[in-house]
């Protein structure tokens, strides 16, 4: 029969139980997929900046490729200010994309389809720009909750609406990339079941659904590690250059 | 011979670079993205508004009223926030 399509996401110990207090900090699966995400993100490119020919084989072309990839994201959304916090941009560009692809392989676990994994880095990223803004123009950052030309009897409810979409910031980032990783990974567990418990006479549809979600899966894995990236940018653009 | 051929190849493509037509390439990469994108805003925003109306009432005591104040308010600032990101797409 057809295994329950959530069991791929379930988190399980791998060798010793460790705790610090009350927190329970073993060793998981997830623990070790990001582990080999960040791994071969290091590989990839400690290998394809090796060898600076001056015709690129294959790795040292995805090197330069996302390379500029995300220089061009980054001078295109914030601007030439933005340019210090390429290498934040780029590591994670690269660690959200690198555990999607990885998710994408048969038998591995996506760590991206967690809420919490990808709640600690928008959040991360989220004070980040916060502690960017107020360092860059100190208490003058809080006029982003104060548009220009508004009257002063709308002011407080105004002021307050800002507040709230401010702080829906890393909630909308962080499920948006966990929503579209899990309702993916379901779906392709979901017809991949209808292919066995239909057989070898009905399953051929299902298949075929499978085969082309699997594309639109990888499509979906990059695009939204390039989303996740480019609103960084474009929230970074907001504390770098005020202009409300 | 091949490396000939690749100078002049080179020498092309530094041309075309200094003409700055690399970084002009404007295009979208999907409207999946961007559609997600504009849904999960208004959610967000809803959630975050109703969480904090939530922490109010459980703070002051006043059972309902922040919780629905604050919904209301979170519906406007979702719309607002989809409003404006679609202003930023039609740049």
């Amino acid at each position: 029969m057809a295994a329950n399509p959530m069991t791929q996401f379930n988190v399980y110990r791998i060798g010793p139980e460790i705790k610090i207090g009350v927190f329970d900090i073993s060793f998981t699966n997830a623990s070790l997929f990001m582990i080999i995400s960040s791994l071969a993100v290091l590989l990839v490119f400690n290998i394809g900046s090796k060898k600076n020919s001056l015709l690129p084989n294959k790795i040292q072309l995805l090197a330069e490729l996302s390379y500029t990839f995300v220089s061009k994201m980054i001078s295109d959304t914030a601007g030439l200010k933005a340019k210090p916090y390429f290498a934040f941009i780029f590591s994670l560009f690269m660690f959200v994309l690198f555990c999607n692809m990885f998710g994408m392989i048969p038998y591995t676990f996506t760590v991206t389809s967690h809420i919490i994994v990808t709640f600690v880095l928008a959040s991360f990223i989220f004070i980040g720009v916060t502690v960017i803004g107020f360092m860059k123009h100190g208490f003058g950052y809080l006029k982003l909750f104060v548009p220009s030309g508004v009257p002063k009897v709308l002011l407080p409810l105004i002021v307050v609406i800002e507040i709230i979409s401010y702080l829906s910031r890393p909630v909308s980032l962080s499920v948006r990339l966990f929503a579209n990783m899990m309702a993916g990974h379901t779906m392709m567990k979901v017809f991949g079941g209808f292919v066995i418990s239909l057989g070898i006479v009905g399953g051929w549809l299902p298949l075929s659904f499978s085969v082309a979600l699997t594309g639109l899966e990888i499509l979906v894995a990059f695009l939204q590690a390039y989303v996740f990236a480019i609103l960084t940018c474009i929230y970074l653009n907001d504390a770098l250059n005020l202009h409300h | 011979m091949e490396k000939d051929q690749f100078k002049t190849r080179l020498e092309i493509a530094k041309k075309k670079i200094s003409k700055k037509n690399l970084y002009n390439n404007n295009d979208n990469p999907s409207s999946i993205g961007t559609a997600f994108k504009l849904s999960t805003e208004l959610v967000a925003a809803v959630a975050v508004g109703t969480i904090i109306g939530y922490i109010f009432d459980k703070t002051f005591g006043t059972k309902p009223w922040f919780i629905l104040i604050f919904f209301f308010v979170g519906v406007i600032a979702g719309i607002m926030n989809v409003i404006r990101s679609a202003k930023n797409m039609q740049k």
